[in-house]
């Protein structure tokens, strides 16, 4: 084989290298969709424009509650009534924003993903980073049955949504232990001090959202008063609480799950520790999300919830279009089914998802009111207003932020 | 015609198993220089700072690099030992099938299996309660999620062990070690000359490069270190995958930093171990 003929063939395999990279890299959404006029357009117009469409809604997978109340509810009947073929994509907090970030870093002006189930601190990241779509909750005819005026509603981790998250649901955190096992559980840090010294191992604090936000709720105790945390971040303030509360930790880090040696990293591993007897206490949202648990076996009959002293935080959960959803009217369909009273109503079925309905009951119509009141009321959990009393409000995204990485430095890896 | 097959060979090869490696590589690498990232505001140097000064990373790296060695050891001393002693009723029908049973099983699934039977509350545990020998699920020692990390590297054993067993019944077989055994005893070698002279090189020099690349595996292992061990130190994959997940996204450039680290750490490890006997070979 001459020179002249190998370095052709070397010249054509690079040309043919090069055309599949260009080929791979040309591979992105580059369809651009103009959907401002939504903004302005009446339900009618959104209502037929999304009509017949395929929505994919990201969102946490983790319970089957929510899983068949989406599924075999919500999803058979946007379909019946809008034409609206409704696919769930399994994807929480960190998850999304990944997604956001590789898609808008790749300039995909059309996502895999229409709409999100999210909290504040998603909220914060998503709109940090010009994820979410919107105003859009003013148009939602569902929307006039919610309170934006409840401050629990109206700000999210201390922003305020501005129309840019739809409220799905509103619970408060709570911590649960077994009447059978404790007679009185510890509600603030003296008696939590007391309770882990006589009973070592009983108690940890899961490394997720879930156990930042009961050491919120530590540093809310701190701060000396339920509102300790409101306002903007700042940093004075939270320095000198958090030392505190690591001072605190680390003082009784040894009477911890395992001598403290490790802590588990999500809220669903302390819940099964409890079950099994290792743990006293468990906390979480939904009013500590005893119903389902004792429904379906896994917690004992004689579990009880109870709020904190000095409180517990109280928020809601949202419902966000991202920028670059392919199908924005049919997601603002689902929305506004997802905030029905018949949506609601069914989503606050105990023996189902058991949530609190967001919805105002001065604002919904009279049969909608009606038939709210013979809801079938929880027989193990507390209600939210049996701890609505000791509520507190969700403080800024900045204290969950800083408190992750402080719990693993000045706890976790200490 | 042979010519062309081997360059659209080659070609496959690039675009297949070098392409994404690379082209995944440089995105990292200009992530962690904030080169791209959507938060990102162009070159800096600051997360290599904080990655390499924090010393998270060579913490990891250290510990993940000790269970890797102490699983593959105790894996391939234990396959030695067994292939050594029980070689016979390997070969049989139902012992042939048991072995060859936990291949089929994903690391995820005896991530579970270990952490349901070790852990306080765990299958032992109730069998240790049932007997009396314990009276609180507290008084179990610490078995998954450990200091030590027992669980994992039983886990890991778990896994790779059955796979060692499997190579060196084969090599037994193929290099005729029953063959040379006979020889070497014949010529008057007793039968610990034979294990050490004759058994244990010819195994473990031609199973030495798998042996290199489990290690290489396990160093970089996910769903195993994520059920079963702590929060700190964490093996690598579970630190870059944590890294990358953090809540405070100006900081998730770290992650890539760390995961850069690795990737060229591998990389040269890989070079040194194999290059050397190529080198050989063409010497030769």
């Amino acid at each position: 084989m001459s020179l002249k003929s190998s370095g052709r063939k070397r010249s054509k395999t690079c040309s043919i290298l090069l055309g599949v990279v260009l080929l791979v890299m040309g591979c992105g959404g580059e369809k651009t969709t103009d959907d401002s006029h939504l903004k302005k357009a009446s339900w009618n117009e959104i209502s037929g424009e999304g009509e017949g469409k395929e929505v994919t809604f990201m969102m946490w997978q983790g319970s089957p509650v929510i899983n068949d109340y989406i599924n075999n509810y919500v999803a058979p009947e946007v379909r019946k009534r809008f034409n609206i073929t409704l696919n769930i994509s399994g994807g929480q907090g960190p998850e999304i924003v990944q997604l956001v970030m590789g898609e808008k870093q790749a300039d995909i002006q059309e996502g895999q993903v229409d709409m999100v189930w999210i909290n504040g601190e998603t909220f914060f990241q998503l709109r940090k980073i010009d994820g979410l779509w919107g105003p859009f909750v003013k148009q939602l005819p569902h929307a006039a049955y919610i309170d934006f005026e409840d401050p629990y509603i109206n700000t999210d981790f201390q922003q305020a949504i501005n129309y840019m998250e739809c409220p799905w649901s509103i619970s408060q955190f709570a911590l649960t232990y077994d009447s059978a096992r404790i007679a009185k559980p510890p509600a603030n840090l003296e008696e939590l001090e007391a309770h882990l010294r006589q009973h070592p191992g009983t108690f940890t604090i899961s490394n997720d959202f879930t156990g930042m936000t009961l050491l919120k709720c530590f540093l809310a105790e701190l701060s000396g008063s339920p509102q300790g945390l409101n306002g903007a971040f700042e940093e004075k303030k939270y320095k000198e609480l958090s030392n505190r509360l690591w001072e605190y930790i680390n003082r009784n880090k040894a009477y911890f799950w395992k001598g403290g040696d490790t802590f588990p990293r999500e809220q669903t591993r302390v819940a099964q520790l409890f079950a099994n007897g290792e743990l006293d206490l468990v906390y979480g949202y939904g009013e500590g999300g005893i119903e389902e648990k004792v429904l379906s076996g896994l917690y004992p009959k004689s579990v009880k919830g109870y709020a904190w002293a000095n409180g517990t935080i109280k928020n809601a959960n949202y419902l966000g279009i991202l920028q670059n959803s392919p199908q924005k009217a049919a997601a603002m369909q689902v929305i506004n089914f997802l905030i029905s009273p018949e949506a609601q109503l069914k989503k606050s079925a105990p023996d189902g998802m058991n949530a609190n309905t967001i919805l105002d009951f001065s604002k919904m119509p009279e049969e909608w009111q009606e038939k709210f009141k013979r809801m079938q009321k929880r027989q193990y959990g507390p209600s939210m207003e049996d701890l609505e009393s000791r509520a507190i409000e969700e403080p800024a995204p900045e204290y969950m932020i800083r408190l992750y990485e402080d719990f693993r430095t000045e706890v976790i890896e200490k | 015609m042979k010519n062309k097959g081997t360059h659209l060979g080659l070609l496959a090869f690039l675009l297949l198993g070098f392409l994404p490696f690379l082209a995944a590589f440089g995105y990292a690498l200009l992530y962690s220089f904030g080169l791209v990232g959507v938060v990102n505001k162009g070159f800096t140097i600051q997360f290599w700072q904080a990655a390499l000064a924090s010393g998270t990373f060579f913490t990891s790296f250290l510990y993940s690099a000790a269970i890797a060695l102490v699983s593959v050891l105790m894996s391939v001393g234990g396959a030695l030992w067994i292939t050594l002693k029980f070689r016979e009723y390997l070969n049989r029908g139902f012992l042939s099938m048991v072995t060859y049973l936990p291949l089929a099983i994903p690391g995820i699934v005896t991530g579970f299996f270990v952490l349901q039977i070790l852990s306080k509350a765990g299958f032992f545990a109730r069998v240790a309660h049932y007997f009396g020998w314990i009276q609180e699920a507290s008084e179990f020692p610490d078995l998954v999620n450990d200091r030590l990390a027992i669980g994992m590297i039983l886990a890991f054993i778990s896994l790779i062990l059955p796979f060692f067993v499997l190579l060196f019944l084969n090599i037994y077989k193929n290099e005729r070690v029953e063959d040379l055994s006979i020889l070497a005893a014949s010529l008057g070698a007793s039968s610990g000359q034979v294990t050490r002279r004759v058994f244990l090189p010819i195994l473990l020099h031609k199973a030495r490069i798998l042996i290199v690349l489990y290690f290489i595996f396990l160093l970089g292992s996910y769903e195993v270190p994520l059920i079963l061990g702590q929060e700190s130190p964490q093996m690598l994959s579970v630190l870059i995958i944590r890294e990358l997940k953090q809540f405070d996204l100006d900081k998730i450039s770290e992650g890539y930093v760390v995961a850069v680290c690795y990737t060229i750490l591998v990389s040269i490890t890989a070079l040194v171990i194999f290059l050397p006997k190529r080198t050989k070979i063409y010497a030769g």
